[in-house]
């Protein structure tokens, strides 16, 4: 799937500004806060139709607008024109593909697959356990939309049983507990199908993270992500025997209803899984290095490339705000040189020239951009 | 504005229904005032019968005319049957199929801490009295499918358990007639996952 052009109107700071893309690399040049990442950010608005870092729609429009709006043409079988319009007055975005409204925005979600790495992207090795369930939980939702359903009821599962959790708590009314045990088994019926979905997902994305990070640093060091869910179990690499789940999560749920009634919390279930990255066996988190884990970062957003890539048989966007100011010449030079094999890339940095050893192709764009107007270098 | 007091307190009344905009309610209350007056009377009257006329029924909680509703009263229906639903539409949307022919029992609602609905709010008790009193075979639970419908089911289900009388849910899966390549992702891998040996 290709970008062909995009179209921004009163997008921050891009007044009106209409820029065409390579099918390459599109390197995206200028100074700070002249319009590089609001580029990066319409493209991902027109694929997923909502910013990323979730950003309210209101804050996107320039000062003294009322709307924005970003329109592009994607190449893929066919040429569809995607249309997103947004007034601050009645708050509300509007959708057309090819000038016909669509009125669920569910049916573009997950059409027009889209990857994004940015400096932000250190929270997925360096923060909380959540933000990593919250990077793979992403992905797989990506690639599977009944993973997706699963995960929303499973999540209003959470919150209806602490709720319940909280009555028995204040109440001390020992009646609600046969809720509860309803409550509990639908907890383990979806939480386990996650669990499941999450164990098949490991296994196979763990092939594409070692690819990835290998091409990189071509070195002898081995990523490994780990699979830790309910408490002491473990996966690395493949297979498993899945079929005791739902047994082992109910065994937990016991073990723990005393504690999770005093405290009123839910305790137990895929909420509370951990995914522990790993260099040559030694903890991402605890013993890498920042350039260690900026490689890891980087490779995971490659493996979600190419995972994505087969799964949905369509290649997706690929974004790159501002990544390569962080690293060294040898693995910029790296990355720069793995980012031809994506096909379509967007890539924004401060300053060209500095980045001499950058591969640029013929077919390659440079885009300089300067107080929110776009021009060719 | 000056409108006689009479047609404005009509289309008042008339714009608080559903799905009636302001518009709507004045063209329906002129309407009215050009209907002649046998017609009037007749909507007025059906209108005053669905809240004076209309109960509970005593078995089931189905609406009903009399103390028992006409499910209940029915010889012909399959008294060892009976269908949980969760309101009336539901009830309704499955006597519209004519496919099924036992009894039903409403419950009001689904268990939901978040809004407050336990286990106390609904006719759950009243449901598993039937139980004990009648001479019931099976029970066919037919809740939305969502997180609160399932767990409703869930909850139900073990409280029948002890009882030996056979408990089921309603299938969920790809509707008929549709076709497959249509139907949404999500619908069709629960589908895949529930899918049943022929």
């Amino acid at each position: 799937m290709i970008l062909r052009s995009i179209l921004l109107k009163n997008f921050r700071i891009h007044q009106n500004t209409q820029v065409e893309f390579s099918d390459g690399i599109n390197y995206i040049v200028g100074g700070n806060g002249q319009g590089k990442t609001s580029i990066l950010e319409a493209v991902y608005y027109l694929c997923t139709t909502k910013g990323y870092n979730s950003v309210a729609d209101g804050e996107v429009v320039s000062f003294n607008e009322t709307f924005f709006e970003v329109s592009g043409t994607f190449r893929d079988l066919t040429e569809n024109n995607l249309r997103i319009y947004y007034t601050l007055e009645d708050n509300r975005k509007y959708f057309f593909v090819d000038g016909k409204q669509i009125y669920r925005a569910s049916s573009i979600i997950g059409k027009y697959p889209v990857v994004i790495l940015t400096p932000e992207d250190h929270s997925i090795t360096q923060g909380s356990p959540g933000d990593r369930r919250k990077f793979v939980d992403s992905v797989i939702s990506q690639s599977s939309e009944t993973y997706l359903q699963i995960l929303l009821d499973y999540n209003r599962t959470l919150r209806q049983r602490s709720s319940l959790l909280a009555q028995i708590k204040e109440s001390r009314d020992r009646s609600l507990l046969d809720q509860l045990d309803a409550w509990s088994q639908k907890l383990v019926q979806c939480g386990s199908e996650l669990i499941k979905h999450r164990i098949r997902f490991v296994s196979e994305f763990n092939g594409y993270v070692n690819d990835s990070y290998n091409l990189i640093m071509s070195s002898a060091e081995q990523p490994s992500i780990t699979y830790e869910y309910l408490e002491g179990n473990s996966l690395e690499g493949n297979g498993q025997e899945t079929g005791k789940i739902e047994e082992q999560f109910t065994l937990l749920l016991e073990k723990k209803r005393d504690d999770e009634l005093r405290r009123a919390v839910n305790l137990v279930g895929p909420h509370r899984d951990e995914f522990i990255f790993r260099i040559n066996n030694m903890e991402l988190k605890k013993y890498g290095s920042q350039g260690q884990n900026k490689t890891f970062q980087i490779s995971l957003r490659f493996a979600q490339f190419f995972y994505l890539k087969d799964s949905l048989s369509k290649s997706p966007v690929f974004l790159m705000d501002d990544v390569f100011g962080e690293l060294d010449t040898y693995r910029a030079q790296k990355i720069s040189g793995y980012l031809q094999n994506l096909g379509q890339a967007f890539v924004t940095m401060t300053d060209f020239s500095n980045y001499s050893y950058l591969s640029r192709n013929q077919d390659d764009y440079l885009i300089k951009v300067h107080e929110g107007q776009a021009a060719y270098g | 504005m000056q409108i006689a007091e009479p047609l404005q307190i009509a289309i008042d009344e008339l714009s608080k229904l559903p799905t009636v905009g302001r518009k709507t309610a004045q063209r329906l209350a002129m309407h009215l005032l050009k209907s002649n007056t046998k017609d009037v009377e007749n909507l007025v009257r059906a209108i005053g019968d669905l809240k004076t006329k209309l109960r509970f029924c005593r078995i089931c909680f189905n609406l009903s005319v009399d103390e028992v509703c006409e499910v209940c009263k029915n010889p012909k229906r399959d008294h060892s049957t009976i269908c949980v639903v969760e309101d009336i539409n539901d009830v309704m949307a499955i006597e519209k199929t004519n496919e099924y022919n036992g009894l039903y029992h409403i419950l009001g609602g689904v268990l939901s801490p978040l809004s407050g609905t336990g286990v106390e709010s609904l006719k759950i008790k009243e449901l598993m009295q039937r139980l004990e009193n009648e001479k019931i075979k099976e029970v066919i639970l037919a809740l939305n499918p969502d997180t609160e419908g399932e767990t409703t089911s869930l909850y139900i289900a073990k409280l029948i358990k002890p009882m030996e009388i056979k408990v089921s849910r309603i299938a969920r899966g790809i509707p008929v007639g549709g076709d497959l390549e249509f139907t949404d992702e999500a619908t069709i891998g629960r589908a895949v996952l529930g899918r049943i040996i022929i």
